[in-house]
């Protein structure tokens, strides 16, 4: 284990020094540089006459004459020993401080969402597979249908209609007024986990019913396997057979796409977002791109991408426990 | 000798997308007290499923005829019906395993791929002899030795796709002796073999169950293998036995026609440059099961008038056989 452990480890580093190559040259894409957008901004509407020798002197002051390649280094050696993502260009203040507290925010939505998903989809696909044909198995399937069908953001609208009625007023965003702005505490992380779960579970919804249904597939395969029969007639007792033989290996399909969960749910974040009154990444970065404000762009499609190949890391570790075949190269 | 497993009358059905069909009917066998018995019949007679029943593994579609009686004698003398055992129950789980254990045809999938052989053997001892972990894998190992799997101590943490076919099919008998089973049900656990490692494996089980003086119940299509291991032998056609008695007796002087064309279609040493002779004749399938005695359609001496209309009786002409064929009844013979 330890060795595979460490081989996917090296492929992770590698995958990220590669996806890191790449958003810098996303960043880089956009006509004109940092320079250009700078002057433009500070002096346009002054009426002070720029010059090319003005912008080229910005342009060294923040070292942006450097060639690409270290240019590169520049950035990618701030963010992983300083944590330092450069300048925000159209907030005039450090990419850092601008999306501050939206990282942990969103990272909380992503976390509760996949953690919500997981935990409600895999125990009821697996239930639906044993009582297969059951009317609860067929409920469990228009359910799905349901969940499949179901725009994110009506969800959204009617969830937080019934959570306005029944929870009180303030359900929109992550916080009540009185936490909004102050530091962090117990408190306050309480106060955020309540108004998580409404994000989450409307994020959740459709991962959920496609989930289910993964799992139920696979687990009706499962359970039709010669080694569960053997096993149950060996006289081990039902509910630790379901679990030990047939679950483990029903599961691997919804593990090895924990990354692609992350990615769909930061890419449905927004929408919700805006109906639930969140302010979170996805917002931002849609916003820095019109802006073209590449520092902040490139920071956040930076740490999006990590925590995907980090996900994927944890997914492929996650598999090689469930089924020892994967480590042992079969 | 005394009987430890007596079944009467077994009737399996199933639902299926095409209605109901019944494949196994009517069965009756019994398996002695450290006696083999061979159950023998072409693919789809039904003898899976009927061993199958015994340990409530059966599918969620299927019932068992009303009629049907399956007595079992524990290891402590009690007589269990173990059609009435509850789902779920501890006697059930004694049963499965503890006292009636069962080895599958395809070696490899019998074994869950993701855990080593020995997380599963000893998983059935601590279910069933109440062993510690540590004694549960010396006991193990000591099992893997006794049949023929040379350097347990390192096999026993191996996973099953590391070793062959045959060293496999071995692991899964010591896997499913481990439990301490009295009666041990083997569907046709050499088939998937090379034909010289079915010999060592058949020579295995047959000293195994001399030694641990086990009940056997052996499933197989090929009567050659009955007369190497079987004290008795019961033929299984379309879901029906057609003849049962002692295997020597059965075999020298078999008295139903399909009996005789499973004879003849063994390759004898003596004559293996000739073809391969099957029963003629295609099996007809479980739907549409024929009327009257089964094999009526694939019979060269059936009776017209009687065989495809009536369902003949189990009669018996020599003392310890028996068999259901209209040629043997003394109404058949006068229609004949
Ligand atoms: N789950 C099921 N649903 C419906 N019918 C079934 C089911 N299982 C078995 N059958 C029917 O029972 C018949 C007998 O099956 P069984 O597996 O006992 O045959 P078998 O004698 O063991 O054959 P083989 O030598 O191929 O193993 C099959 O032909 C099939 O029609
Ligand atoms: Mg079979």
């Amino acid at each position: 284990m330890l060795r595979f452990t460490l081989e996917r480890f090296a492929g992770m580093v590698v995958t990220m020094l590669l996806v890191s190559v790449m958003v810098f040259l996303i960043m880089e894409i956009p006509p004109g540089d940092y320079a250009d957008r700078y002057a433009f901004r500070k002096y346009s509407g002054t009426g002070v006459n720029v010059t090319e020798a003005d912008i080229e002197a910005i342009r060294r002051d923040l070292g942006l004459d450097q060639p690409m390649l270290l240019r590169y280094f520049d950035w990618i050696g701030g963010i992983v020993l300083r944590g330092d993502f450069g300048q925000a260009f159209a907030f005039e203040t450090s990419v850092a401080k601008v999306i501050g507290d939206k990282v942990w925010l969103t990272a909380g939505i992503l976390f509760a969402t996949l953690l919500l998903t997981y935990l409600v989809s895999i125990p009821v696909g697996i239930y639906a597979a044993v009582r297969r044909g059951s009317a609860v198995d067929y409920g469990l399937t228009v359910f799905s249908y349901l969940g499949l069908a179901l725009p994110n953001f009506l969800l959204a609208l009617v969830m937080l209609y019934f959570a306005n009625r029944w929870f009180g007023a303030d359900i929109g965003g992550l916080f009540s007024d009185q936490y909004r702005d102050a530091p962090w505490s117990l408190a306050k992380a309480w106060d955020m986990a309540k108004h998580l779960w409404l994000s989450a579970v409307v994020l959740a919804w459709s991962a959920v019913a496609y989930q289910i249904q993964t799992v139920r597939a696979t687990m009706s395969d499962e359970l039709n396997k010669l080694s569960v029969t053997a096993a149950r007639a060996r006289g081990v007792p039902e509910l630790k057979l379901l679990v030990k033989y047939p679950a483990r290996l029903a599961i691997n399909p919804v593990v090895s796409t924990i990354g692609f969960d992350v990615n769909r749910i930061f890419s449905e974040l927004p929408i919700v977002a805006v109906v639930l009154g969140l302010t979170e990444l996805g917002e931002l970065l849609l916003k820095a791109y019109l802006d073209l404000d590449m520092n902040v762009a490139g920071a956040i499609l930076l740490l999006l991408t990590f925590a995907i190949v980090f996900m994927n890391f944890l997914s492929d570790l996650l598999l090689g426990w469930l089924d020892p075949r994967i480590k042992l190269g079969v | 000798m005394s009987k430890m497993l007596s079944v009467e009358n077994l009737s399996i059905s199933f639902r299926t997308d095409e209605g109901v069909i019944t494949p196994v009917k009517g069965v009756s066998f019994t398996v002695e007290k450290g006696r083999t018995l061979g159950l023998v019949g072409e693919s789809g007679s039904g003898k899976s499923i009927s061993t199958k029943a015994l340990m409530q593994l059966l599918p969620g579609t299927a019932r068992l005829g009303a009629a049907s009686r399956m007595i079992y004698t524990a290891k402590d003398g009690q007589q269990i019906s173990l059609g009435n055992l509850r789902h779920g129950s501890k006697e059930l789980r004694r049963i499965r395993g503890g006292e009636i254990g069962m080895i599958f045809q395809e070696p490899m999938a019998s074994f869950s791929p993701v855990y080593t052989i020995g997380n599963q053997m000893m998983e059935a001892i601590m279910l069933h002899r109440g062993l510690k972990k540590r004694e549960a894998r010396q006991f193990a190992i000591g099992m893997l030795n006794k049949v023929g799997i040379s350097n347990a101590a390192a096999r026993v943490d191996q996973y099953p796709h590391e070793l062959s076919g045959g060293m496999r099919q071995r692991a899964m008998i010591a896997l499913t002796l481990s439990a301490g089973p009295a009666l041990l049900i083997a569907d046709e656990p050499t088939t998937a073999l090379d034909v010289t490692i079915q010999a060592q494996v058949l020579d295995l089980m047959r000293d195994l169950q001399r030694e641990l003086g086990m009940g056997m119940i052996f499933i197989t299509h090929d009567l050659g293998v009955i007369a190497q291991i079987a004290d008795d032998v019961a033929v299984m056609y379309l879901g029906t036995i057609v003849e049962r008695g002692p295997a020597k007796e059965v075999i020298r002087n078999p008295q139903h026609p399909y009996t005789q064309g499973l004879l003849d279609a063994i390759p004898s040493l003596d004559h293996l440059h000739d073809r391969l002779k099957p029963v003629p004749g295609d099996i007809p399938s479980p739907t549409a099961r024929p009327g009257g005695c089964p094999f009526h359609t694939r019979c060269t001496q059936a009776i017209a008038g009687t065989c495809e209309v009536h369902e003949p009786p189990e009669t018996s002409a020599i003392p310890g056989c028996a068999v259901r064929c209209w040629l043997h009844t003394s109404q058949g013979r006068s229609a004949a």
